[in-house]
């Protein structure tokens, strides 16, 4: 018994070796946590959250996302390059007006970057930006003042663009759900059309035609990427296979699978509801801000 | 049978409509023009910065003729070709404009270096402002060709994977992009040289 768990143990050691190798090739975009990832601890408690404060009663006057990111350090990877590929995975800014704004710092680097959406980049622009940078964060970094020069730095940004946009205009489902919608729209036709078709091809050769529908959900999914195809064909399987054992009235064996099918789908959109945390609203980055060292 | 044989006809039918790509193609081709439209803009944004800089440096280093002068030529050589979306069909005019932009690039990078040399040109407010600017603009090109070119893979895949490649061909003639090359990237990304 004990080698057995010996072995276990090994093969973890093993797997989290592996993964943390993976990791290290290249840097991450962290998980968008909040308004303020700060990865450096660099921000006092108080000053973090007054500064997230301050962020969202910014986005709930103007629906401008701003987020902060402070990192020990980048890893080798280029400033420009990995500052981007944070933006546009965190989707900063509403989806068409692309008003975010993100304030990259990698401590180890002495470097700092603004990026700036689309939208936001006819007023905060990379002048502004650098102006920002060379004037307000930059001096207060100099003089060891780290949390400073972030708050004047963000404080600066949020007066540039304050005014450039309003959230009345701001569909709110949008801002909410960092999913794009036609993604998720062929999952859901692909989910519909394969139950439908299981169902209706279900007399009979049950499982046989289970599949079928599966495959059918598969073909549609599949247009918005395959590994959305295979979760589509999954979940389409599953329902038929509840559809099917509660229809065929065998609740006997596993009493418990008729109600969880019923509170499945519940459950499933409330995964959904990311509203507790912060989430980007899906806009867009062409590269537009500027970047500086101290 | 008759209904299970009807459903799965009119399913296969609807699956093969999508798979000719008809619409597909058509919105990939049109996003393929958008990409390009953003990276044609870029190269503009940054020859229009290139006066003001060079008047600046003028300013303070007036006897670097060469560097001056190979500027304001790269500049005329670049901006001199005319882009439509019509380039995007020909390899010869993309691989002209795309060498005229690799020219300009690199004149850039020995102005900059050049700069190094003047502290008080280095200094002047006007000078970092045009600089941060000229970065800032760079980095939107890298950008912007980092999106046609991802687009642009992706258009080209459809036109020659079966069967969107027949809808490509026979309904639609549309025809293979020329996309940004790796030895063109490699140029772009080499450090300008520096002559003491």
């Amino acid at each position: 018994m004990s080698r057995v768990w010996r072995k276990l143990a090994r093969l973890i050691v093993v797997l989290g070796v592996m993964l943390v190798a993976a990791s290290a090739l290249a840097l991450d975009v962290p998980p968008l946590t909040g308004r303020i990832v700060d990865l450096a601890h660099v921000l006092p408690a108080d000053v973090a959250a007054l500064l997230t404060s301050d962020l969202e009663t910014h986005e709930a006057k103007t629906s401008n996302q701003v987020a902060v990111l402070i990192l020990p350090s980048l890893d080798g990877e280029p400033l420009e390059s990995f500052s981007h590929r944070v933006a546009t995975t965190w989707k900063l800014g509403r989806k068409g007006t692309d008003n975010g704004v993100l304030l990259l710092i990698a401590l180890r680097e002495r470097k700092m970057r603004i990026e700036v959406g689309y939208g936001l980049e006819g007023t905060l622009t990379d002048l502004r930006s650098a102006h920002i940078i060379r004037n307000e964060i930059v001096p207060r970094f100099r003089a060891g003042d780290l949390p400073g020069g972030i708050a004047a730095g963000v404080h600066a940004i949020l007066g540039t663009i304050e005014g450039s946009y309003r959230a009345e205009e701001v569909p709110s489902a949008h801002t909410r759900t960092g999913q794009e919608p036609s993604t998720f729209q062929y999952v859901l036709v692909g989910i519909f059309v394969g139950v439908m078709a299981g169902l209706v091809l279900s007399h009979g050769l049950q499982y046989t035609r289970a599949l079928l529908g599966s495959a059918l959900a598969f073909l549609v999914a599949q247009f918005a990427s395959l590994v959305l195809g295979v979760v589509a064909a999954g979940i389409t399987a599953l329902l038929l296979w509840l559809i099917l054992q509660t229809n065929r009235g065998g609740r006997g064996r596993r009493g418990s699978w008729g109600p969880d099918f019923m509170s499945g789908p519940g459950g499933f959109g409330g995964s959904y509801s990311g509203d507790i945390g912060f989430s980007g609203g899906g806009g867009d980055f062409g590269g537009g801000g500027a970047s500086g060292d101290w | 049978m008759g209904k299970f044989g009807i459903t799965l006809l009119s399913l296969l039918m609807i699956a093969n409509l999508w798979g000719c790509g008809y619409n597909d193609l058509q919105g990939i081709d049109e996003d393929t023009k958008a990409a390009w439209s953003e990276v044609v803009n870029q190269y503009q944004r940054r020859a229009d910065l290139i006066p003001n800089l060079v008047a600046t440096v003028k300013g303070y280093a007036a006897h670097e003729k060469d560097t001056l002068e190979g500027v304001v030529q790269a500049r005329a050589q670049a901006t001199g070709i005319q882009v439509t979306p019509e380039t995007l069909k020909d390899p010869a005019a993309f691989e002209k404009f795309q060498q005229a932009q690799a020219g300009l690039t690199s004149a850039l990078g020995r102005l900059i270096a050049i700069a190094e040399n003047y502290p008080n040109l280095k200094a002047d407010q006007n000078f970092r402002d045009l600089q941060s600017q000229l970065e800032g603009t760079e980095n939107r090109i890298a950008v912007a060709r980092k999106r046609y070119i991802d687009r642009v893979a992706e258009y080209n895949k459809m036109v020659r994977y079966f069967p969107t490649n027949l809808t490509a061909k026979f309904l639609l003639h549309l025809d293979e992009k020329p996309n940004f090359t790796v030895a063109d990237e490699k140029t772009v990304a080499k450090p300008p040289e520096v002559k003491f």
